[in-house]
């Protein structure tokens, strides 16, 4: 019989095995308006920030702020891309010895909350059980009331979702790819369709059902005051159905659910089939937000001689992903950005679009652009554009360069398209093709 | 910070980038080493709309000390180290310029409500405690003085005394596994950690400090 990992064996390893998966630091504020999810008491241990707290940075410049390790690395599927296939030192935890290390962790003030994941041991059904004892022990053992963000496994059953998302911050099931098609390439044990949509779909009803149920609640109790403001904030979408408020206080999964692909590992995904399913998951299963995570070949593996796709590939389809998210760009918009094989082109997305609409536009007065408009010019964002709006309603009018950079608008980015007392800011633009540029025109006349 | 949501005015900045109003900034301006009285009094003359909006030098300069504060109080809150003994006491070292103490002290309290938080503040050389009711003090004493003398009046909770490892331990190795060389960003790594956060007691010890698994101070 081999010899018994020790427990910090096991966070080597499966903190390892881990690696890979993607978090973001802790997006949790709970709400007060709603009955307490945990109670209230002072046995409470931990709480959630509003902002994330990072407590750590690792070389890479990623925050580490949750213990993020694998619960059992042992597997069943033989996904093409992953570790499982060459790690020869197979283990898992006991839900004790997870809970109690997590435990530690926290009272040294090194970690925010916990971040479990796992391979499929036996069944998903089997594994994830294990892993909800280990955070059932957190949650009613040692009372911690601070965040946990529990990852899916493909092909889980119904009520073990729901016990998960009535224990956790936020959920999420790994896409890893945009199509049945596309994932079949890198895990054809894996159905698309069942094993994830599915899921998605559920967490979906779930969540929508526990928060129709408890507004119905608060309308009884008639707080209706705070009400008014958390049903538009639950319910409201945007006219593309995104949904209008990303932190909506829901008082169950407040942190929602999302999803992760690993970019660059399916031979034909292109950038646009990846954009085109964030869009879908923004729209139908209220995916708070996409992680990306750029294919690296793993030695052992079937995809060990696969080059390891460009992080810029992974940093673009963030940026995408923001100007789908928060800027409210249309896919459409990006599509007509794309290079001839689908892919965003090189270079920020934002520029690419700014490019395009201010040919045709011109550059804009932050005097008289509408929100939108200023929105769409690089180096201004929500914040700066509501900021130029706000004090433009109460008289003030720009007309240095300075105080469109005290508002917080970054110049460099934002001078080509920008019109100010009646003048553009001198681009190498100007020089190069004098003919079609619209900006030099405009002074002329 | 609560998030305020307006129907009427569907453009007004929420959030932590909505800016300070004049009463967050006269409660909390004083928290600032370099404040001065006559600063309140000039805060008072400019509209609120271009204090929270930085619309001119003074205001932007006020908004810069506000975050000061807000910054030092919140980079305390991520990178104090801290320990707890076998009597529910939760002990750290910290090192605060402005007077945000009280701050950091709530934010320990609010994760360990039924812990006594001590913190030793380098700066000024005294240690601040919260009890289990809330209640802060400050003492000018050491912390190891201070921790013993608050430990005296409690029973022991043997609350991880069957964990093996160190803590350290533990976060070395969970440190350690995290790292992707292939994503190795030596720019971006230095960026991302203030240097006054290496000032830091907590991150004296080097734990942060490091690249490649090394500490920097293996390259220097
Ligand atoms: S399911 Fe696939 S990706 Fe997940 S651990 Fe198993 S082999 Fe790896």
């Amino acid at each position: 019989m081999g010899k018994v990992p020790s427990v910090l064996e096991k966070i080597r390893i499966l903190g390892e095995n881990s690696k890979y998966d993607i978090c973001a630091s802790t997006a949790s504020s709970r709400t007060n308006k709603y009955p307490k999810l945990f109670g209230d008491s002072k046995k409470w241990i931990g709480a959630t920030a509003s902002a994330g707290i990072c407590h750590s940075y690792s070389p890479d410049g990623r925050c580490m702020s949750l213990f993020k390790t694998l619960y059992t690395n042992k597997c069943i599927y033989n996904c093409k891309y992953c570790f499982s296939q060459s790690c020869r030192h197979k283990m898992s935890f006991t839900p004790e010895e997870y809970a109690r290390t997590f435990m530690k962790l926290y009272s040294m003030n090194v970690v925010e909350g916990v971040f479990i994941s796992s391979a499929v041991c036996g069944s998903a059904d089997d594994t994830t059980e294990e892993m909800l004892e280990a955070i059932r022990l957190l949650r009613f053992k040692y009372n911690f009331r601070g965040y946990v963000h529990f990852k899916c496994l493909p092909g889980v059953s119904q009520y073990l979702l729901k016990e998960a998302i009535s224990l956790s911050d936020r959920i999420s099931i790994n896409s890893e790819a945009s199509t049945k098609e596309h994932l079949a390439e890198i895990a054809d044990q894996k159905d698309f369709k069942n094993d994830i949509i599915m899921r998605q779909r559920w967490l979906k009803q779930i969540r929508v059902k526990h928060n129709d149920e408890t507004l119905k609640f608060m309308k009884d109790l008639k707080q209706d005051n705070q009400l008014k403001y958390q049903e538009a904030m639950i319910k409201e979408r945007r006219e593309d159905g995104y949904k209008k408020f990303r932190w909506d206080g829901a008082p169950i999964l407040n942190s929602g659910q999302t999803t992760q692909f690993v970019v660059g590992a399916a031979e034909s995904e292109s950038d646009y089939d990846l954009l085109k399913r964030i869009d879908w998951g923004y729209k139908e299963i209220d995916l708070r937000r996409a992680y990306f995570s750029s294919f690296i070949p793993i030695e052992g593996t079937p995809l060990a001689s696969k080059q390891a796709a460009p992080l810029t590939r992974e940093h673009r389809l963030y940026q995408s992903d923001w100007l789908l998210r928060i800027y409210h760009y249309k896919l459409k918009d990006l599509k007509e950005i794309l290079t001839e094989d689908n892919n965003l082109p090189i270079g920020d997305p934002k520029i690419h679009l700014a490019r395009q609409y201010f040919k045709d536009h011109g550059p804009v007065d932050p005097n008289l652009a509408g929100f939108q408009e200023l929105l769409k010019v690089p180096g201004i964002g929500p914040i700066s554009a509501k900021r130029i709006i706000n004090l433009r309603s109460r008289k003030f009018k720009f007309k240095r360069r300075q105080d469109l950079k005290a508002v917080g608008v970054v110049l460099k980015r934002a001078d080509p398209y920008l019109l100010l007392n009646g003048t553009n800011q001198t681009t190498i633009q100007n020089f190069i093709d004098p003919n079609n540029s619209k900006f030099l025109q405009r002074e002329i006349v | 910070m609560k998030k305020e949501i307006n129907e009427k005015d569907p453009l007004q900045v929420v959030g932590c980038a909505k800016g300070h109003s004049h009463e967050e900034l006269i409660h909390n301006l004083p928290r600032h080493y370099n404040y001065t009285p006559n600063l309140i009094q000039k805060i008072k003359e400019i509209p609120e709309v271009i204090l929270r909006n930085s619309g001119t030098l003074i205001a932007k300069k006020v908004n810069r000390m506000m975050r000061e504060v807000t910054t030092e109080a919140y980079r305390s809150k991520q990178f104090t180290r801290t320990e707890m003994n076998n009597r529910g006491v939760l002990f750290g070292v910290v090192l605060l310029k402005h007077r945000v103490m009280d701050l950091v002290l709530k934010y320990f309290h609010e994760r360990w409500p039924e812990c006594i938080i001590c913190l030793y503040n380098e700066h000024s050389g005294k240690t601040g405690i919260i009890n289990e009711r809330g209640v802060i003090q400050e003492i000018d004493s050491t912390l190891k003085n201070v921790v013993e003398g608050v430990s005296k009046n409690h029973s022991v909770i043997p609350y991880f005394d069957d964990i093996q490892f160190s803590g350290r331990e533990i976060f070395e190795t969970l440190y350690k596994s995290q790292f992707i060389s292939e994503r190795e960003n030596q720019n971006y790594f230095k960026r991302m950690i203030p240097d006054k956060c290496f000032e830091l007691p907590g991150m004296r010890g080097g734990v942060e400090k490091r690249f490649r698994n090394k500490k920097i101070n293996d390259y220097l």
